[in-house]
């Protein structure tokens, strides 16, 4: 009885001399949302097209509920992917779009339009399934995009951006739905995604990758709070992380940010004196203070509100972004105090960029 | 009209401008021409009434004339069944090559030009080469097929009436390939890859997917090429010229040779212009087809 | 099999079928190589064993290639010049605009590239002759090509035009240009490729043209080659090596210019006209 329905273990992928996939080993739980994250080029599309035959693999084994499917071609593998452009068949209707696969199959008319009809209802579609794509707004495609996936019932669903052409608000709400869904068939999924708030949001595990290699997978908020090094640190969280290049101080238990002008703020645990590191800080994690607990006073670059918060950016070498949750009348040139608890403090080697424990 | 002649440079005036003078020349010399013919249909024409405009006005008598003749409906038939073999044989071997090149291996872009070569080679000069490859004694085809086994005397290509219009079918198939390859070229690389990922995943295997997904979304184009075949098919004279002028006895004489030679050979310009106005109704009506199944855009 | 191999083998293949296809081709030159008896032989050699390269200088000389080919050069030039002229606006103003007009105007032009010229002479022939033109063979030639290739020509101009954005012109009008001058110095130079294209097509066509010019040239010195070959070409003819040698002259400056051209001219097709 295998625990994980989908096992990388060791995977690379060349197009010709092009290392795109480098050692990949990916264990995926049954009935898990694992979100691919990374930026334009790091493998995630690549990885997903792997899994599901469309591209091959150069070495290493992919292991789908329990059977080897390296080159196994698509149409055997039993999983259903949902793209981008979503790939509607154009000239079919709805209806047909939906048992598309069980006809090539082999199941009956009366069989098919009864599951489609079914499937219509759990995704709101049931109005419309005589319509043809070109009659649909973009919400409504990849609903049926999605329903094409469901009906088949695979071993695992793959998502291939599926939100990047839908309007902001529209992918707020589709975001929820596919997780809904996800959770109400107890399916398996994986999801490619570049916005990194998607991926926290909607995911069981999230992997993230950076050209070709996984640089950190595991639990969104195990990502958030304990970075495995400077790339995740600064993908995950948005407004993304400061880096400051910083010195331990002399007594070891401090440590002197390098903002232009010094300022010296306290570890948790103490390090090799004298040692140079880089610093992380989220944002938000920098509080306003009043005068008295004032550990950092910073210059004021630029001040913009959004009625909710205010985003300050110091005026500083290298300048930090702070995220205050309230409305602040602060402005340009004056000083801000804020407060900052060591334990959000992130500290990264200068050379390799890998988190210090 | 002073206003649309200020704005000749500048404006509406510019555009009618551009538009109006070519169309007047159409006008003129397609146009006109055709009412020409229309009206010829209708009078009786001969050497010496050439010149003048006003001639006896004889009704149908031309068309009577016409249908009454033992060679016209053998013609008639030859036309339909030059356009029929010469569509089917250009657009599945053209539909063949553009399948295969479409796989995309590397160098087909580069080969798949070479194909268009019949295309711009005058008519003349294709039908030269053929009648010299389909001659009966010497022609290299009969050569090929004689040491293939296909058959085991030569045809005589060009003077037995039963195989005198199939030697310009098979010149026309070979002149039309091009423009059938690149039309399904065209139309094959306009269906989205993922569409044929899609259904690989959803189960279908290359037969399938051919069917389902190729061959419907090729409808249009499969529409305008059938169209424009009939259209170009119908006007392929050079072929007739060159190989067997429509002979021996009629065998190999189709509609579009037959009007010319009525007039230009039997210098009976009636007869030329009565067929010519059959022919043209028929074409009229593959080109309202052919129209309707291509899509027009606006500029970006 | 692996991805390389197949791709060796389809190239292969498709080498193999460009020379099938391309065999007649061959076949035209390898024939005018051989002597007389080789040209009767059975088999036949598909390799001259005694090619006669002289023989191209002798029907030059004896069959007046050069005069004929200077006629099909002229025709050919004269409908081109015509055509470009007149049509290059037509195009221009068909892409710009949608509407009920244009649509009417493309109908039209559509319809008229279906008659045969061979339905069309009959009444050219005799409007001709009634109007005098007759007298000006070539030049009657030359317009009735003109009329017959320029809806062609508007189609894959206008095609040409429709990828030229129109914001371009609009940009140019904006910055004080007229409508002309925005045709003319903006937008006409960006279709610049796509007209030299369908040109250098309508070119080839109108040299090969038979139809009209075997109809209104009685006067041999004015024939094009497409004449002067079917005149060669008579019911018992067997100077095979000779047609076929004066064939390949008249051929091969065409294909030059094609296998210079290729790419463009494929390009040309497949963007936009035959859509």
């Amino acid at each position: 009885m295998t625990l994980h329905q989908i096992e990388l273990s060791g995977v690379n992928k060349y197009y010709g001399a092009y290392h795109a996939l480098r050692d990949i080993d990916l264990k995926i739980r049954k009935g898990s949302f694992v979100a691919l994250v990374g930026p334009s080029g790091c493998g995630k599309s690549t990885l997903l097209r792997s899994l599901a035959g469309l591209e091959s693999i150069s070495a290493g084994d992919l292991v789908i509920a329990g059977t080897r499917m390296n080159g196994v071609p698509p149409r055997k593998r039993d999983l259903a992917m949902v793209f981008q452009s979503y790939a509607l068949y154009p000239h079919m209707t709805v209806e047909e779009n939906l048992t598309y696969s069980l006809r090539m199959r082999g199941v009956s008319k009366e069989e098919a339009r009864r599951k489609a009809e079914e499937v219509a209802t759990t995704t709101g579609l049931s109005a419309l399934l005589g319509r043809y794509p070109r009659e649909l707004s973009g919400g409504q495609r990849q609903r049926v995009a999605m329903s094409r996936a469901i009906i088949r019932n695979p071993k695992a669903f793959l998502f291939d951006e599926p939100l990047s052409n839908l309007d902001a608000a529209l992918r707020v709400h589709m975001r929820k739905e596919i997780r809904a869904l996800h959770d109400r068939l107890g399916a398996t999924s994986v999801y490619v995604t570049h916005d990194q708030v998607e991926a926290m949001t909607m995911a069981d595990h999230v992997v993230v990758m950076r050209q070709g290699v996984i640089e950190q997978q595991g639990a969104p908020l195990e990502l958030y709070d304990r970075p495995a090094n400077q790339f995740v640190a600064g993908f995950i969280g948005s407004p993304a992380m400061n880096f400051v290049p910083a010195q331990v101080g002399a007594d070891g238990r401090s440590v002197v940010l390098d903002l232009g002008t010094p300022h010296t703020v306290a570890l948790t645990k103490s390090l090799e004196a004298g040692r140079v590191l880089i610093v992380g800080i989220r944002p938000e994690h920098l509080q306003l203070a009043g005068e008295a607990d004032a550990g950092l006073r910073l210059p004021v670059g630029s001040v913009e509100s959004t009625g909710a918060a205010t985003y300050v950016t110091t005026a500083t070498q290298p300048e930090l972004v702070v995220v205050l949750n309230s409305r602040v009348s602060i402005r340009p040139g004056e000083t801000l105090p804020l407060h900052l608890d060591p334990a959000h403090l992130h500290l990264f080697d200068r050379e390799t960029q890998i988190r210090l424990a | 009209m002073r206003r649309l002649l200020l704005s000749i440079r500048d404006g509406r005036g510019f555009d009618i401008g551009l538009v109006s003078v070519p169309l007047i020349f159409l006008f003129a010399m397609a146009g006109l021409p055709l009412l020409y013919n229309i009206v010829m249909s209708f009078q009786e024409v001969d050497m010496f009434s050439l010149g003048t405009f006003a001639r006896p006005f004889v009704g149908f008598k031309n068309y009577i004339t016409l249908f009454s003749q033992p060679e016209t409906w053998p013609i008639l038939g030859n036309t339909a069944i030059f356009v029929v073999a010469s569509i089917a044989g250009q657009f599945t071997i053209g539909f063949a090559l553009a399948l295969f090149f479409w796989t995309g291996f590397p160098g087909s872009s580069w080969l798949r030009g070479l194909f268009l070569v019949s295309w711009v080679m005058p008519g003349l000069v294709v039908g030269a080469i053929w009648n010299w490859i389909l001659s009966g004694d010497f022609g290299v085809l009969n050569f090929i097929l004689k040491e293939s086994g296909l058959v085991s005397a030569n045809i005589f290509w060009r003077s037995d009436p039963n195989f005198s219009l199939w030697a310009v079918v098979i010149a026309n198939i070979w002149l039309g390939i091009s423009f059938n390859m690149i039309l399904l070229s065209v139309g094959l690389s306009a269906i989205p890859r993922d569409l044929y990922e899609a259904a690989e995943l959803d189960g279908a295997n290359v037969v399938q997917r051919f069917y389902t997904i190729t061959l419907p979304m090729m409808r249009s184009s499969i529409g305008a090429l059938v169209a424009l075949g009939l259209i170009f098919t119908l006007q392929q004279f050079d072929l007739f010229a060159a190989i067997t002028a429509g002979g021996p006895n009629n065998s190999s004489n189709v509609a579009q040779y037959w009007a010319w030679d009525l007039s230009f050979r039997q210098y009976d310009f009636a007869q030329g212009a009565t067929i010519s106005v059959i022919m043209i109704v028929f074409v009229m009506f593959a080109s309202v087809v052919y129209v309707r199944s291509t899509r027009h855009e606006v500029r970006g | 099999m692996s991805i390389a191999l197949r791709d060796k083998l389809m190239l292969m293949v498709a080498v193999l079928l460009a020379a099938v296809y391309l065999f007649p081709l061959y076949w035209m030159y390898v024939t005018a190589l051989k002597t007389g008896s080789a040209m009767f032989a059975s088999p036949p050699s598909f390799w001259p064993s005694d090619p006669q390269w002289s023989i191209y200088g002798s029907v030059w000389e004896s069959r007046n290639v050069g005069r004929y080919l200077w006629n099909s050069l002229v025709i050919a030039s004269g409908a081109v010049s015509l055509i470009v002229i007149l049509g290059t606006g037509c195009a221009y103003v068909l892409a710009r605009y949608r509407n009920a007009w244009v649509d009417v105007g493309l109908f039209l032009i559509l319809m008229l590239q279906v008659l045969p010229a061979s339905l069309m002479i009959t009444p050219i022939f005799v409007g001709f002759s009634q109007l005098g033109l007759l007298d000006y063979p070539r030049v009657a030639v030359i317009l009735a090509i003109a009329a017959k290739s320029m809806p062609f020509f508007v189609v894959l101009v206008r095609a040409a035009f429709m990828s030229v954005p129109m914001e371009l012109e609009e940009a140019a009008l904006v910055d004080g240009n007229s409508r002309f001058g925005a045709f003319f110095h903006i937008v006409l130079p960006l279709a610049r490729n796509g007209i030299l294209v369908s040109a250098i097509l309508i070119f080839m066509q109108a040299f090969g043209e038979f139809v009209y010019s075997k109809s209104m040239i009685q006067t041999i010195e004015y024939q094009p080659a497409s004449v002067g070959l079917n005149s060669f070409m008579g019911p018992n003819t067997n100077e095979w090596n000779n047609i076929m040698a004066y064939a390949a002259m008249y051929v091969t400056p065409i294909l030059a210019i094609f296998v210079l051209l290729q790419r463009r001219i494929v390009s040309g097709l497949t963007s936009g006209a035959l859509k």
